[in-house]
């Protein structure tokens, strides 16, 4: 799509002509032009909507045959309309390749995507190899579309947020005005009681005690309103503290969200930060990954008759203790069974191959491979 | 890792594990001598004895870099992996000849024992043993830079939410459940005994009054746990007693990680009842059958008598945990052991899944020089008492320094 | 299974289990380490002699050979003369099973006797410390009583030195009981926890019991048809008798265990026609109960079976020995019957079982061969005799006279184990000097043979009152000296 670069020669205030109806600014002051980001060519409001109202149709300027809509009109921001045309290819371009700096493995990789997307718009903007780079755009903004998205919506969040905090902030500030204000009030209110106060007991009092009652009054003063402020003190920090760690978690939801996607790198973008764990937010497991009370050799009573252990359940002082024989019973059955499927002379065989110190894979490892094993068949009762 | 009892999950257990801790150096020095049982081969000049050969195999893995704290039973070093400098590791060396003159004290060996058989993420991990020279034992433990839950509880500059301590208890009920699981108590457990990795993961540490659950009619002694967080049945000298021991000692943890101070703090074993029975209520044959047959109960003015505390008081004394929370917390401070919830009830509550979610480890509040307090915490000594002459109660429960 | 990866993460899996290659080959390369080391020492010895003797006024060093007074100087030129004769590995097993006997021992002279889980520690400790270090260069009788005490600590069975010591016959004393501590856990690589099979049995009768009351809970896995509690206990109740061999119509492949066992006990009236009764039930698994439980606390200590197997296939394999067709019944309620019958074998779960089954039929069987191999040697004068060639003769002429002394600084801990403390070593002399018995090898050969014989005759008299098997004179008491 080469520029309307006849378009650009006409230019001036008053002069300026509507390429297409030829009328001038300065018979219709009011006039108004437009622009379709297809090809650029600038035609007045009047013949915009002459000619595209009815739907899309082919631009009018001569040799021009795109097609046209007219949605898509729009003003000129810029008054040299190459600037505005690589201010839209720039705009799109960014749109896509939204990578952001800490997704990538090292600041060079970062540098490298920046520089990697200015050359992608140049070409895009000089009309070089246009059909290669908008095909390896188009194959990046399908294959990317959830991290496109998310950090679309990031940036969106960021802008609001900001907007959130200066509200916030100010809201805050007049909070803290206003119990400023409202303390200072309380102290006076205060002052004035004890002031009072010390009067009518200056007034009933001997007068010897004068002095006493004066500088005892001073001092209640003194402290009550020192306990007050470390008190509001203490309110306040609390609240902050209680603000932070909401946000921080508003914060982490948000990332947990990008990371969601799996990075299928097109290839066009080199150095991105392996995604290690997709972590579609996990519902909380308090046992940590481990199943409580699954057995496979045994199912645990609440009782087993035993004349041994009978007579415990009526000694009161070991249920006083709380002595639990269902502790017993689980160790016990635990250590009938801890290890009936383990076959020391093939797994020890297996682990310490004879002379190799220190070749095999750790016993950790291995039991869990084991582990792996036993339940790939149909062991799982569940 | 060890497998813990769980065959679905190992693999990304497995990989939490590593994660989490130095795991030394994957594939040689770890497998080479601690995890296996292949004995080196005869020296042609026998130089050493297959013993020290041994020994001298784990030693020289590790290289001691700088001294982080010293007590009168240990001394602990960072150290790291002659392999690979940037795997710290804290070395608590353990001088054997302190003082105990019935050879190693039973909290060393305690503290070993136990430490060998349980290995779980929420549990300070031993990677190795090993002896230097006049007879020196050292653990070689993992790294944990961050202090403890007592520091953030203390330091007034970090704050904390609902979300970050139910993510702390969460991890703490873990190792505790995972400590039972395996039939061992801790019964010591307090702020300070619970470090925190660089991860933000809490690791139950300090297993030197820990033991095996005891089979019936044998006794075990009362004289564990600090007093503050000391469970009533054990303040009234139970000798037959169960995991929800430590269970209690949670919950004291759990309502000062809520209030920031101690909630039960006693200055005498007496006094310590006497609180117990203010906060939560008079223990009588009602609320506690068999109460009043435990060796060291009290019996109390009946005129002092306080009612049990039902949940309104847990919700007016700890709103930040919310209802749910709130009732979690009286489940595991029940007077009566055989009502209080077990490990496993505790994570079977509905507060985990209750808003706010617990922080995710990564974003939790950290103070950046915990790594002094792990010398500390490493140096204290464990357990003191002994378990049949309980009469010299010898633990030192200093809680003027909090660590001795 | 989730109980197998239980175990697995137990330190006596990942460092104490062998196959019995290996555990062949570590003792071979342990016993092979100790003789050159035992050879070179002795050579040293003599030379130090032989220079001392030249130089000096020709009265021989006390420390070399422990001062046994007026021999001295004969046996150690006999020792010059010919080569010097190592123990062999099987010697050295024999000697340290001989140990573990005196164990069990010791541990019934305390009053109370210590339980029996503390001596099965201090058993498998002893066994453990004798992988990587040979009686020549540890006397087992300096080393038994520290391991003894040392399980009493880590089991939770404490008492004081001093209250341990007093239980030790002899003029063994605190310090001389303690020395070797920090050695002792540097061979146990400090790992202190013994899986034991005690607890199992107990949660295997408990079961069983529960079986016998119409209580029984199916196992997870178990083929439905076995599934019902009252299925389960009219089976326990069919079951055959104890010492009969007649195969079952459901287990067919029973005779592989079923060879005569320990019961000979079993005087029951059952027969495998009509159904028992609930109390000959009960009777029954109490029997099995005891016999198995006596198997575990000797047999299965002395032998190899804890280094080979797990203590899951240790209690069942007793229980095989003491009653087969109850310890068939019981795997069938776990793993279903052994797959033979093959017409079953259709869905996966079972096919699974099944195999593991077999496989454990096999490794049950051969630990149940090694508990029966087993006989006490103080019971059998052959094995006695044999003994006391090894360690009343051999074992003191190939003793690492390096090493004899264990005082506790430095004794033992890493480089320095093989230094002298100036003032223990004094003190042994002191008392070689005094008479008193002098505990260290201090008795010449031919009082030795001289005090076996005599031995002979008081032979079954009393046998178990002398804790360290009198006739093994290792430790001299004060009267048998002169």
């Amino acid at each position: 799509m080469p520029p309307a670069r006849d378009a650009m020669a006409n230019r001036g205030d008053d002069d300026e002509v509507c390429p297409v109806c030829k009328s001038s600014r300065y018979l219709n002051p009011d006039m108004q032009f437009l622009i379709n980001p297809e090809c650029y060519h600038k035609m007045c409001e009047s013949c915009v909507d002459r000619i595209f109202s009815s739907g899309p149709a082919n631009c009018p300027v001569a040799g021009c045959h795109k097609t046209l809509r007219k949605a898509r009109f729009r003003k000129q921001t810029f008054e040299d309309i190459n600037v505005e045309r690589e201010v839209d290819i720039r705009r799109r371009v960014m749109q896509i390749l939204n990578r952001r700096e800490e997704e990538f493995d090292s600041k060079r990789a970062w540098d490298d995507f920046l520089e990697q997307r200015e050359e992608i718009i140049a070409n895009l903007v000089h009309g070089t190899d246009v059909a290669k780079t908008e095909g390896d755009l188009q194959r990046y903004a399908s294959e990317n579309m959830r991290s496109i998205r998310a950090n679309q919506a990031r940036e969106a969040q960021e802008a609001s947020s900001f907007k959130e905090q200066q509200t916030h902030e100010q809201e805050l500030a007049r909070l803290r005005r206003e119990a400023a204000k409202q303390e200072y009030e309380n102290e006076r209110r205060e002052l004035q009681a004890s002031r009072e106060d010390v009067l009518t007991r200056l007034a009933a009092g001997r007068p010897g005690d004068a002095a006493a009652i004066a500088r005892e009054g001073k001092k209640v003063l003194l402290k009550k309103s020192s306990a007050r402020r470390s008190e509001e003190d203490r309110i306040r920090q609390k609240q902050a503290a209680l603000r932070n760690s909401d946000a921080r978690k508003a914060g982490q939801a948000g990332t947990a969200a990008d990371k969601a996607d799996a990075a299928g790198d097109s290839g066009l973008i080199k150095g991105l930060k392996k995604i290690v764990t997709p972590e579609p937010e996990k519902p909380y497991d308090p046992f940590g990954g481990i199943i409580p009370n699954k057995r496979d050799y045994y199912t645990l009573r609440d009782y087993y008759p035993s004349s041994y252990l009978d007579p415990l359940r009526q000694d009161t002082r070991m249920q006083a203790g709380g002595y639990d024989l269902q502790e017993y019973y689980s160790r016990t059955l635990m250590e009938a069974f801890a290890g009936l499927g383990c076959f020391i002379d093939e797994e020890v065989a297996q682990r310490d191959p004879a002379g190799s110190l220190g070749a095999s894979g750790s016993v950790a490892t291995q039991g869990a491979s084991l582990a792996a094993v036993s339940t790939a068949g149909t062991l799982d009762p569940s | 890792m060890a497998v813990s009892p769980s065959v679905l999950y190992p693999a990304s257990y497995e990989a939490k594990v590593t994660s989490t801790t130095i795991k030394p150096d994957a594939n040689s020095s770890e497998n080479s001598s601690y995890q296996q049982n292949q004995f080196p081969p005869s020296h042609s000049n026998n130089e050493r004895e297959i013993t020290e050969q041994l020994n001298d195999d784990v030693r020289l893995k590790y290289i001691k870099d700088k001294r982080l704290g010293e007590g009168t039973y240990a001394v602990v070093f960072l150290g790291h992996l002659r392999t690979k400098p940037a795997s710290f590791v804290a070395i608590k060396k353990i001088k054997v000849n302190a003082e105990y003159k019935d050879g190693l004290s039973m909290d060393a060996i305690r503290e070993v024992k136990y430490l060998q058989e349980l290995s779980h993420p929420n549990i300070i991990a031993l990677h190795d043993v090993f002896s230097s020279k006049d007879q020196n034992l050292n653990l070689v433990l993992e790294y944990l830079p961050r202090g403890d839950l007592e520091m953030l509880i203390k330091d007034t500059n970090i704050h904390y939410g609902a979300a970050d301590v139910k993510a702390w208890m969460g991890m703490l009920a873990r190792g505790v459940w995972f400590c039972h699981e395996n039939f061992i108590l801790h019964r010591d457990i307090k702020p300070n005994n619970l470090l925190i990795a660089a991860d933000g993961e809490v690791k139950l540490a300090d297993f030197g009054l820990a033991r095996s659950f005891a089979d019936p009619y044998l006794n075990m002694t009362h004289q564990v746990i600090t007093r503050w967080y000391r469970p009533p049945e054990l303040l009234f000298g139970a000798r037959q007693y169960s995991g929800v021991v430590d269970i209690w000692s949670m919950g004291m943890v759990f309502a000062e990680l809520l209030l920031r101070v101690p909630f039960v703090a006693g200055n005498t074993d007496l006094d310590q009842i006497a609180k117990i029975c203010e906060a939560f209520g008079t223990p009588t044959e009602d609320n506690w059958p068999g109460v009043t047959k435990l060796p060291n109960y009290l019996p109390t003015d009946s005129s002092h008598v306080v009612p049990l505390q039902g949940r309104d008081f847990f919700l007016r004394q700890f709103p930040t945990a919310g209802p749910v929370g709130a009732d979690l917390l009286m489940s595991m401070c029940t007077l009566d052991p055989k009502k209080r919830s077990t490990a496993c009830r505790v994570l079977q509550h509905g507060w985990w899944s209750t808003e706010p979610k617990p922080t995710d480890k990564k974003n939790l509040p950290r103070k950046p020089d915990g790594i002094e307090k792990m010398g500390h915490d490493l140096t204290r000594r464990g357990g003191e008492v002994d378990d049949t002459t309980f009469k010299n109660a010898a633990r030192q429960l200093n809680f003027s320094g909090a660590r001795g | 299974m989730i109980e197998d990866d239980f175990y697995r993460t137990s330190s006596q899996y990942r460092l104490w289990s062998f196959t019995e290659a290996s555990l062949k080959a570590q003792r071979a390369t342990t016993n092979a380490v100790a003789s050159d080391r035992v050879r070179a020492a002795i050579r040293r010895a003599q030379e130090a002699r032989r220079s001392a003797t030249s130089s000096a006024t020709g009265t021989p060093v006390p420390e070399v050979d422990g001062g046994g007074g007026g021999s001295t100087s004969t046996s150690t030129s006999k020792a010059e003369e010919k080569p010097i004769e190592c123990l062999t590995p099987e010697e050295e097993q024999q000697t340290v099973s001989y140990y573990c006997e005196q164990i069990i021992q010791l541990g019934e002279a305390y009053k109370p006797p210590l339980p029996t889980i503390v001596r099965a520690t201090a058993i498998q400790y002893l066994r453990r410390f004798y992988l990587t270090n040979s009686p020549m260069t540890y006397h087992p009788k300096q080393i038994m009583p520290c391991a003894l005490f040392l399980a009493t600590k880590t089991d939770n069975y404490y008492m004081s030195l001093r209250q341990f010591a007093d239980g030790v016959p002899g003029d063994t004393t605190a310090d001389d009981i303690i020395a070797p501590e920090f050695l002792v856990m540097q061979s146990l690589r400090f790992t202190f926890d013994v899986r034991h099979p005690f607890r199992g049995l107990e949660g295997g009768i408990l079961e069983l019991q529960a079986i016998a009351a119409g209580q029984g809970q199916p196992a997870p896995h178990a083929p439905p048809t076995q599934n019902t509690p009252e299925l389960l206990r009219r089976n326990l109740f069919a079951l055959p008798p104890p010492t009969t061999t007649t195969t079952t119509s459901t287990n067919p492949q029973t005779t592989t265990s079923s060879s005569s066992s320990t019961t000979s006990t079993s005087t029951s009236t059952i027969t495998s026609s009509t159904p028992a009764t609930a109390a000959q039930i009960k009777d029954r698994i109490a029997r099995a109960h005891h016999n198995t439980r006596e198997l575990l606390k000797s047999a299965a200590q002395i032998t190899d079976v804890y280094f080979l197997y797990t203590p899951a296939q240790i209690w069942l394999a007793a229980l095989m020995v003491a009653d087969p067709p109850l310890g068939e019944f019981y795997l069938d309620t776990k793993l279903g019957t052994p797959p033979t019958t093959t017409t079953t074998t259709n869905d996966q779960t079972s096919g699974q079982l099944a195999a593991l089954r077999a496989k454990l039929t096999q490794t049950l069987t051969a630990c149940a061969t090694m508990l029966r191999s087993y006989h006490p040697l103080a019971s059998d004068p052959e094995q006695m005799k044999t003994l006391r060639r090894i360690i009343g003769k051999k074992l003191y002429h190939c003793q690492n006279p390096e090493k004899v002394n264990l005082s506790r600084p430095g004794g033992g801990g890493g480089a320095a184990g093989a230094k002298r403390i100036p003032a223990a070593a004094a003190a042994v002399a002191a008392a070689a000097a005094a008479g008193s018995g002098a505990g260290e090898s201090g008795t010449s050969e031919s009082e030795m043979e001289r005090l076996a014989k005599k031995r002979k005759l008081e032979q079954g008299a009393a046998r178990s009152k002398d804790i360290f098997g009198g006739e093994l004179v290792m430790q001299r008491t004060k009267g048998d000296h002169h």
